[in-house]
């Protein structure tokens, strides 16, 4: 193959691609790469050291140990869109018989160090990954500088390499656990692995899973402790979360962050968590138990002001309880699409307007507006957003179960959710068990 | 990795979802005075048996029970396990239809039979069809929630009790025991015997010290003594003897004006339901592992279902409560099997076992 | 694919399977149903008729309804109540039960069973006894009542408008009575006040359900204190002062010899001084005190005996001195002819802010 020549056919089609010509070393040679990922004056300044430095200890440039760049021997054309789609440089003589490939001063695409955007530190280091694998897996070892931290990385895909870096703690990491996840890694598949559905397909967890086998964290911090407690960590380039492997309930309860406060502070954060959750699935299905089929729990004073606030509502308390749970999930879906700017505004149309509008219109009980507002806030109070998305399906089967059994619903409800919880596990672990370093308990 | 905790916690659900509805009814029908000497003659039975059979279990270690029947032979394990199994169905139809109607009779009057038991039986087969390792799981986080509550309501049940109904402790009746003889009491141990049975089929990867075992079920004597004693402490046994329910009806009597909610008991009962639920489940499991055995043909979530069906389908036969007391009846004779026999058998195939590998070294 | 499309259809399958069912048993929403507060039975010659006091919540206010009907049994009236009414009567909520008089008189074992027989009528539900009609009493309780018709169970609610002198009997225990050897109970009485909604006087002694006698407010004090059911906040007033009974705490022996039934009991009062008539010592109030009380338990015990109507359930403290067959018999071999000796010891606590002479 002619180097050159398949450069200039390529170039045809892709106008990113520059040939430069210039001369090195009183070579004439041709360099090649993307303009959008090189910064070519930088790179030329560079390369021209580089050359200058070769030539003074009297190697020739195309030399394996020139150290210009590693040599490349009758590359296959696959290797050299490779090579360039890595944003690396390419050196080739005039005649196209010798190549070298190098690392040039790239341009920078990355975001710099940002602090969290989904999830917020008030004590604590604040940055947060960002979309450069490498910064990621830098940040990491900032935090967790230890001499039994190892890094395994993997390119997965076929038509798109992706980068993957794995991270444990060596000693710390059950080895079970381990052998399990780089058993997978390595088989490198020959899907790409564009999002963490197709990841979680590669790993062979089911699909139609509520609770995502990996729990994600943007802070480098809270890697570092899982890493620390004998968990893996997975990095994924271009993806600014860290993939803790396995999950666990305490994820929704537990954060390093909490031991920056006081013992006491810390356990209460924790409790308050708990009953976040709990308020969040219970709330809903126990309003609509209440009022359409066991009243005669309520106290008397309660049960007449809600048969008040209900007197006129058209339809059972199961529908009303949809139609405003369907509101409530439509403003937190479009509050996340709104730009900042319009977010207040929605805010007011959607609470203020809406709610009581709502209410006078007699469409759903002023009750109803109380509960699904609490049990909406309190959803947000476990750890992660992916944890808190779970949760809120899981409140739908205790709607429905409680419009039909009232409280008894409710409750067996409850124990399927928990044999569900119970049933789930990662690599073998299961997701309620006890995590400490090294052991677990059930 | 012991996981003892794990099965005491399991043991704890399904005997306390068993104690507080039917048993006190039958203790109470057995004898007027010295309730509390029928309660610990069921509780030492209850735990000589319990002792005899995690000896045996412990002793044939790895093996469950029937791996155990079948290194006897198959005839053998085929002959000792048709009726366990029989038992355990017959534990299953008599619990889903007696729950189901006591669900209707106190909070759900409206909503019809067969939905009920569909709600039982469907959950009972999801959470079996989850596995062992799950319904332990499940177990520890169900007692987790609902172990509060069903404390808190204990407590708060003593509200109205009146302790001069204790007295006298003991009358001539009582103390010749001629109660032990009387159909109440018999069925009354069905409380002491459903429970544990699960223990022999526990897989060895999920280990637990028959020891530990023995020493939590101590724990359980204050539940019996509690669901007998707090009826007849509010009511007087003239009065606590009218009710078919009379633990249930006792906590209804009690009155909170601090709570949020008027009726208590509803979440007590509730909370029971749940254990019962997983009692089911656990049960289920048994038999399905003895099911499978006998027919390999048969594959787990087909078995299951199965099993589900026929289950389902004994129960909409049952017409009305009295049945549902001629069934528990009946299955006094498989109980007394299923109590006495099994962990005689299990101890004594331990002992050989034990004589053989002493002899063979 | 073939999978999640099977997936997809058994969800639908289910989802559609759920709502049909849910539509199978009629479940009514709160707002439907009328869940009446206080329930007024009557009777006359063999019809009994029922009052229900019904709460009609709007947003706004809450308005009460008085139904009425008649019929044979409580339960056909109820029944007739729910298919002239638009909404579905619920007794779920039914708070306080009250009998006139005269069916007071004739026997409540019979409503009484049906009510605890009935799974939507709560065994916590208080009973009382009306003293006249029950039509000016019901009238009173509409025409008076500003928030929602609970006046009548506020009445009696002890975190509210319930006074020491005011006996809370709920229907479980008045059928635990029914039955028991040892042990009667008495029912408030209550009439339409005066100046207030309702007022009581006292009490109704029943006896196996039936009613015997009345005891007055005082009385009423007295059982309470005996019940151990806490009087703290009362004021006693006397000839020479005024207290309030802070701390109470009753002992209490019993013994039996030779078919004689004796029982000492000993009243512990801890009280505060509120108001003086003249200027007594010390000694003096306490002794009066002591004397007052004991009068009147005397005097209310030795009515109840004459009735043979155990309302301390003083028999309770026999129960391991007489054998099953004699317990049965201790309301007419036994309990008449009871001794009782009953001392009133009083602590004054403080003197309020004013010093007393010594």
């Amino acid at each position: 193959m002619k180097l050159p020549a398949f450069l200039e056919s390529r170039q045809a089609k892709d106008s990113d691609l520059f040939l430069h010509s210039l001369f090195l070393a009183g070579e004439s040679v041709y360099l090649a790469g993307y303009t959008s990922l090189i910064d070519l004056p930088q790179s030329i300044v560079m390369l021209r050291q580089l050359a200058l430095n070769a030539a003074g200890a009297g190697k020739a440039l195309f030399d394996r140990d020139s150290g210009v760049g590693t040599p490349m021997r009758e590359p296959s054309e696959q290797e050299v869109l490779d090579a360039l789609a890595a944003g690396d440089a390419l050196i080739c003589s005039q005649s196209g018989d010798r190549c070298l490939r190098l690392i040039p001063v790239g341009r920078t695409l990355s975001r710099a160090l940002e602090s969290p955007t989904t999830e917020n530190v008030l004590r604590g280091a604040i940055s947060a990954f960002n979309e450069d694998l490498d910064t990621n897996v830098g940040l990491i070892k900032k935090h967790l500088p230890s001499d039994t931290l190892r890094i395994r990385s993997y390119s997965l895909g076929q038509s798109q390499r992706r980068k993957t870096v794995l991270l444990y703690a060596e000693g710390k990491i059950r080895e079970q656990l381990l052998q399990s996840i780089v058993q997978k890694l390595e088989t490198l598949p020959d899907v790409d692995i564009p999002d963490l559905q197709a990841l979680s397909d590669f790993f062979g967890f089911p699909k139609w899973a509520l609770i995502t086998r990996y729990n994600t964290s943007e802070l480098p911090q809270e890697a570092a402790f899982a890493l620390e407690h004998g968990k893996a960590v997975l990095l994924l380039d271009r993806f600014p979360f860290a993939l803790v492997l396995p999950s666990l309930l305490s994820d929704m309860f537990v954060s390093q962050n909490d031991r920056n406060f006081p013992a006491i502070i810390m356990f209460s954060f924790r409790l308050l968590r708990v009953l976040g959750v709990l308020v969040n699935v219970l709330l809903p299905g126990l309003y609509v138990a209440l009022v359409s089929v066991n009243p005669e729990v309520l106290r008397i004073e309660i049960a007449l002001s809600i048969a008040g606030s209900r007197e006129g509502v058209p339809y059972p308390a199961l529908v009303e309880t949809l139609l405003l749970l369907l509101i409530l999930e439509l403003t937190l879906e479009s509050a996340i699409r709104l730009p900042t700017t319009i977010g207040p505004t929605i805010t007011m149309v959607g609470g203020i307007i809406l709610g009581q509008a709502v209410v006078q219109a007699k469409l759903v009980s002023n009750v109803l507006i109380i509960i699904l507002a609490a049990s909406t806030i309190a959803n947000f109070t476990v750890i992660g957003f992916q944890n808190a998305t779970a949760l809120r399906l899981g409140k739908y089967l205790l709607l429905v179960l409680s419009a039909m059994f009232g409280v008894l619903g409710l409750f067996v409800g409850i124990v399927v959710i928990c044999a569900y919880i119970g049933h789930v596990n990662t690599f073998g672990v299961p997701y309620l068990s006890r995590w400490k370093a090294g052991r677990r308990y059930g | 990795m012991d996981k003892s905790r794990q099965v005491i916690v399991m043991f704890w659900i399904t005997h306390i979802g068993l104690i507080f509805f039917l048993y006190p009814t039958e203790i109470i029908g057995s004898l007027t005075a010295g309730h509390w000497c029928a309660v610990l003659l069921g509780f030492l039975i209850h735990i000589s048996m319990l002792a005899v059979y995690t000896k045996g279990l412990s002793q044939c270690a790895p093996l469950n029970v029937i791996d155990l029947f079948q290194g006897v032979g198959r005839v053998f394990a085929f002959a000792m396990l048709l009726p366990l199994a029989i038992y355990f169905i017959m534990i299953m139809i008599i619990t889903i239809r007696a729950y189901a109607e006591i669900v209707t009779v106190i909070f759900l009057g409206n909503t019809p039979l067969w939905t009920i038991m569909l709600l039982f039986l469907a959950v009972s087969t999801f959470i079996c069809l989850l596995g062992i390792e799950s319904i332990f799981r499940t177990g520890m986080l169900v007692a987790l929630l609902f172990f509060p509550f069903l404390i808190l309501v204990v407590v708060l049940s003593f509200q109205n009790t009146d302790w001069h109904y204790m007295l006298p402790l003991m009358d001539r009746d009582a103390a010749t025991f001629a109660y032990t003889l009387r159909r109440p009491f018999l069925k009354s141990l069905f409380a002491f015997v459903g429970g544990f049975l699960f223990l022999g089929f526990i897989p060895p990867h999920i280990p637990f010290q028959g020891r530990k075992i023995v020493l939590a079920s101590l724990g359980l004597i204050p539940f019996f003594l509690v669901s007998v004693y707090v009826p007849l402490l509010t009511f007087g046994e003239n009065t606590a003897s009218k009710f078919p329910f009379p633990f249930i009806m006792a906590v209804d009597t009690v009155d909170v004006s601090w709570l949020m909610f008027d009726r208590v008991t509803m979440f007590f009962m509730i909370s029971m339901l749940c254990f019962v639920i997983l009692f089911l489940s656990l049960g289920m499991w048994v038999t399905l592992l003895m099911i499978k055995r006998g027919i390999p043909v048969l594959k787990d979530p087909t078995a299951c279902l199965l099993l589900a069906a026929v289950v389902y389908s004994v129960c909409l036969l049952v017409p009305n409560w009295s049945a549902v007391e001629r069934l528990m009846w009946w299955n006094t004779l498989p109980r007394y099997y299923a109590a006495f026999i099994i962990p005689l058998a299990v101890f004594a195939l331990g002992a050989r076992r034990r004589r053989m590998e002493a002899v063979r070294p | 694919m073939r999978i999640s499309a099977r997936r997809l259809v058994l969800f639908a399958v289910v989802l559609a399977g759920t709502l049909a069912l849910s539509g199978c048993w009629d479940i009514k929403d709160i707002n439907h149903r009328s869940l009446p507060v206080v329930m007024g039975v009557k009777q006359i010659d063999d019809t009994y008729k029922v009052l229900l006091l019904i709460p009609d919540a709007t947003p706004s206010r809450t308005d009460v309804k008085i139904i009425s009907q008649s019929g044979s049994t409580i339960d056909e009236i109820l029944d007739k109540i729910d298919r002239n009414m638009e909404n579905k009567v619920d007794l779920l909520h039914l708070k306080v039960i009250i009998f006139e008089r005269s069916v007071a008189e004739k026997g409540l074992s019979q409503s009484v069973e049906s009510f605890m027989r009935a799974r939507d009528i709560s065994n916590k539900t208080l009973t009382a006894i009306s003293v006249g009609a029950l039509e000016p009493l019901f009238d009173k309780l509409t025409s008076s009542s500003t928030s929602d018709g609970t006046e009548m169970y506020d009445f009696f609610e002890k975190n509210a408008g319930w006074s020491p002198e005011v006996v809370q009997t709920r229907i479980w225990e008045v059928f635990r009575s029914m039955d028991s050897f040892t042990r009667d109970v008495v029912i408030p009485t209550i009439q339409p006040g005066l100046s207030t909604t309702i007022e009581s006087n006292g009490a109704a002694v029943i006896k196996n359900g039936r009613m015997v006698g009345v005891i007055d407010s005082d009385e009423s004090l007295l059982y309470n204190l005996f019940k151990g059911t806490g009087t703290q906040g009362k004021i006693e007033v006397m000839n020479h002062a005024t207290v309030k009974i802070v701390a109470d705490r009753l002992t209490r022996s019993s013994e039996l010899k030779e078919g004689q039934a004796t029982m000492k009991g000993r009243l512990h009062l801890k009280v505060t001084v509120l108001e003086t008539v003249g200027a007594p010592t010390e000694a003096e109030i306490k002794q009066e005190i002591d004397e007052q009380l004991s009068a009147r338990f005397q005097s209310m015990l030795r009515a109840a005996q004459a009735k043979e109507a155990d309302i301390l359930g003083i028999g309770q403290y026999f129960r391991d001195k007489l054998s099953r067959e004699n317990l049965r018999q201790w309301r007419t071999k036994y309990y008449p002819f009871m001794k009782i000796e009953f001392k009133v010891h009083v602590i004054i606590q403080d003197e309020g802010l004013l010093k007393m002479k010594r």
